[in-house]
């Protein structure tokens, strides 16, 4: 069995210790930015990934991982504390997450969002395993009018799915295309768009454009929320009752199997799932009037899906190179700042750092929940700092790392201007997402268009003729008309639109 | 008197300055030597630059730094190197005719040129060669050749981006055999060329037999001609293309070390010695055999005489390439 042989070669790699300090410091940064609230997981990673430029890759990438989960999970805390989602994949948990806190049982609520989480996390690895190799195997065999298309579905999804209008996610969609066109043209190596600026030969940086967008944005958006009050959790009890366990198995099981399938589906994002699992737990419910008024599978389904998605997010990237969420893109990012093309490729190419990357997701997972059960009052507390101390902090970080991408101060003016981009689209509603996944990718997108027309001599019908392809196409087709005229499942709808 | 201490001490600035430098000559290296190379990590010239590295830095007594430019196919490395000063400290990796096209083509609007680099050694001639699948229907060049003078602009046939060395090589070999077109299609390195070679998406791939001789030697795909005067050690039962009767099709690809132009002679022979040495040491030699890739060292005259001849061939296929329409 090849995939195991990799595997155990993938878990030595991870166990290693230098590894497991990557794990170990991923986790921790994770959690404290899904603690801090206003600073998702998007922000999070792409703040923190210059501090990982000078690792070796795979260390890089298993600790950047590490703060995408840790942040999901982070997040839980002070939904359930002070109502605030630290991140939008924890908005539902504050329903029941608060509502079990102010009847005192925070503590459980706490402890049973680490163990679904937990359970979710691990479930989703296992099938990650099993599903990914076989994936990659066939999407070896796409030509580049199949990635052409295959791209083009993703960007579809992302736009439909994103929320809002269709057309303010094209808009968004197509202005990340436009400013992936800066810089060297991809097949005749001309500069494009450069404005005669050296600094642009290599495109406007993505690290800098997303830690703008998110992190910056972030920062300023925070300043203007107001401060809530701080519920003295009765920490003392974290583990459920033996009712309460008997509620959350299924729960926590039904989360998972929601979260994991919904994070196949490029654009589903990490909201989309917390929902779905919720509003299922509830309709299944034979007392569905508990919900909303501290029912513990309020939080076990939701926290459970969002740790599936999470990790099950990472299947389309690792196998096709298709970032289904903003945080996967800022991760995708992140590889290729490393040299590294996530897609079926990785998986011939760089064996050993998929598979220790993937096997660190165990570690990772086990780490989290020794944090976040022994530690919760800790975190709790970190809710106690001031916001302006934070938020000086958090901006003086991305100043530094936006420096240290390529020592230049260019990068840092890209940044800012990002971020005020960012908070002007937030504060009118623009969705940011099919902006992000438009400009990373954009380069790849171009190049598979170019070479599909260089294999067919400049001939359109390659992308006809090949029935993969056209599927493909007619698939994105439908995506987009779909969610132009709002035919979405009810959940999908009721989660984008709150 | 200020005045006059104000001139004295800037004497004597100067004047330590001038000293300096000349001792900081003599003394070369007293910190770490940065090595340049204008790829990522982890590339076939990343890996060559960082052997030698590490067998040179142990007699040059100093540590040797690999930095990674990559990007814009070199230009960002380069454009890097010819801006440092010439003090020995900055050396880069050149890779003829890679570096010699990002001069040459226009659009690139590089603001260097042939003559901003002192070139100091060469490490690495990785011949060219043309391969396919091991089912494919092209057995040998000829049956390549006829196919593609049969129905001209068809075989799709892949580069390893445009203006590479497989680039030029394909033009090469339609000037060897008039009436012979190939379809283009740049990829962009050898991996992506492996993957469409094998889901059929391309005919036939020109690459370089240091990134294909492990998969020619386990039977994945066949490799029909080297592009070199004599067979490749790696691929031993490849004949030439000079074999096969055409002897002007010769490409390769190199690497080999430069600094920016104006070194001071003292300094390139330094380098040079070492360099050269680490070159000869049997664990460089061994290291890079395993990676498939044939050592050539040439320095002085003779590198220099290379480097020139292989700009004058470079610029005549670039201008070739720019007007060939594509197919």
């Amino acid at each position: 069995m090849d995939t195991l042989a990799h595997l155990m070669a993938g878990l030595t790699a991870a166990l290693s210790f230098q590894n497991l300090a990557f794990a170990f410091v991923g986790c921790m940064l994770g959690t404290l930015i899904g603690v801090l609230p206003g600073l998702g997981p998007a922000a999070g990673t792409a703040i923190l990934i210059p501090l990982t430029f000078n690792l070796d890759p795979t260390g890089a990438l298993i600790m950047l991982a590490a703060i995408y989960y840790g942040a999901m999970y982070g997040g839980t805390v002070t939904s359930v504390l002070i109502n605030v989602p630290g991140e939008a994949a924890s908005v539902i948990t504050c329903i029941d997450g608060h509502e079990m806190a102010k009847q005192g049982r925070g503590g459980t609520a706490l402890g049973i969002a680490a163990i679904g989480s937990f359970v979710g996390g691990m479930v989703a690895t296992i099938a990650l395993i099993i599903v990914a190799p076989p994936l990659a195997q066939i999407a070896l065999k796409f030509g580049p009018p199949e990635f052409f298309a295959l791209m083009l579905v993703g960007l579809c999804l992302i736009t439909g799915l994103g929320g809002g209008s269709v057309l303010a996610g094209l808009i968004m969609a197509i202005l990340g295309l436009l400013i992936a066109m800066v810089g060297i043209d991809p097949v005749r190596g001309a500069p494009r768009f450069t404005l005669g600026i050296p600094s642009l030969y290599d495109g406007v940086g993505f690290i800098p454009v997303v830690m703008g967008l998110f992190g910056v944005a972030e920062i300023l958006l925070g300043i203007q929320q107001p401060r809530r009050q701080i519920i003295k959790a009765d920490l003392a009890s974290l583990l459920p009752s033996r009712a309460e366990w008997r509620r959350s198995v299924g729960a926590i099981g039904r989360g998972t199997g929601i979260g994991f399938f919904l994070g196949l589906i490029p654009g589903v994002g990490s909201i989309i799932p917390t929902f779905v699992a919720y509003v299922f737990e509830k309709r299944l419910s034979k007392t569905p009037e508990r919900f909303g008024h501290g029912a513990i599978e309020g939080v076990a389904a939701p926290e459970s899906a969002n740790n599936a998605y999470a990790n099950a997010a990472m299947i389309p990237l690792l196998t096709l190179g298709i970032p289904s969420s903003p945080t996967i893109a800022v991760l995708m990012g992140a590889f290729i700042v490393n040299g590294l093309t996530p897609g079926p490729f990785l998986f011939q190419e760089r064996p050993d750092l998929v598979w220790a990357v993937i096997a660190s997701f165990f570690l990772g997972n086990i780490l989290l929940l020794v944090l976040n059960l022994p530690f919760v009052g800790l975190w709790a507390r970190i809710l106690h700092l001031p916001y302006p101390y934070v938020c000086a902090g958090t901006l003086v970080f991305c100043l530094i790392g936006a420096y240290s991408l390529e020592q230049n101060v260019f990068h840092i003016g890209v940044m800012i201007v990002c971020g005020i981009i960012g908070y002007g689209m937030r504060r009118i509603d623009m969705p940011i997402a099919p902006l992000v996944l438009g400009l990373i990718l954009g380069p790849f997108l171009e190049k598979s268009l170019r070479t599909s027309l260089e294999m067919s001599a400049g001939d359109f019908s390659i992308f006809l003729t090949r029935p993969l392809c056209l599927t493909l196409l007619v698939l994105a087709a439908i995506v987009l008309v779909a969610s132009a005229l709002r035919l979405q499942p009810r959940e999908l709808q009721e989660a984008s639109t709150s | 008197m200020p005045r006059l201490t104000k001139c004295l001490s800037v004497a004597a600035i100067m004047l330590a300055a001038v000293t300096g430098a000349a001792s900081a000559q003599q003394d070369f290296p007293n910190k770490p030597i940065q090595l340049m190379v204008a790829y990522p990590a982890g590339g076939s010239s990343d890996v060559a630059a960082r052997i030698v590295a590490s067998i040179a830095e142990k007699a040059v007594g100093q540590p040797i730094v690999i930095v990674n430019r990559g990007g814009a196919g070199g230009q960002i490395g380069w454009t890097e190197l010819v801006r440092q000063r010439p003090d020995g400290y900055y050396i880069g990796v050149i890779n003829l005719p890679a570096t010699n096209t990002v001069i040459l083509d226009p659009e690139r609007k590089a603001i260097f040129t042939e003559k901003d680099f002192t070139p100091i050694i060469n490490q690495v001639l990785d011949p060219g060669t043309i391969w396919v699948r091991a089912d494919s229907p092209y057995k040998t060049v000829q049956d390549l050749i006829d196919a593609a003078k049969k129905s001209p602009g068809t075989i799709r046939t892949a580069t390893t981006g445009i203006l590479s060395d497989d680039h030029l090589a394909i033009l090469m070999t339609e000037e060897a055999a008039p009436g012979a077109k190939f379809r283009l299609v740049h990829l962009d390195g050898g991996a992506t060329q492996f993957k469409e070679i094998m889901a059929g998406n391309v005919d036939v791939a020109f690459d370089n037999v240091g990134s294909i001789f492990k998969r020619v030697q386990s039977g994945e795909v066949r490799a029909l001609a080297v592009m070199d005067d004599t067979r490749s050690k790696f691929l031993p039962d490849v004949p030439t293309m000079k074999e096969l009767g055409f002897p002007t099709v010769i490409s390769s690809s190199t690497r080999g070390i430069a600094g920016p132009k104006g070194m001071p002679a003292p300094l390139v022979t330094k380098l040079r010695d070492v360099l050269k040495k680490a070159m000869e040491d049997p664990e460089h030699v061994k290291k890079l055999e395993e990676q498939g890739l044939a050592i050539k060292i040439m320095v002085g005259d003779e590198y220099d005489k290379y480097f020139a001849e292989t700009h004058a061939k470079a610029k005549k296929y670039t201008e070739w390439a720019k007007n060939r329409p594509p197919m």
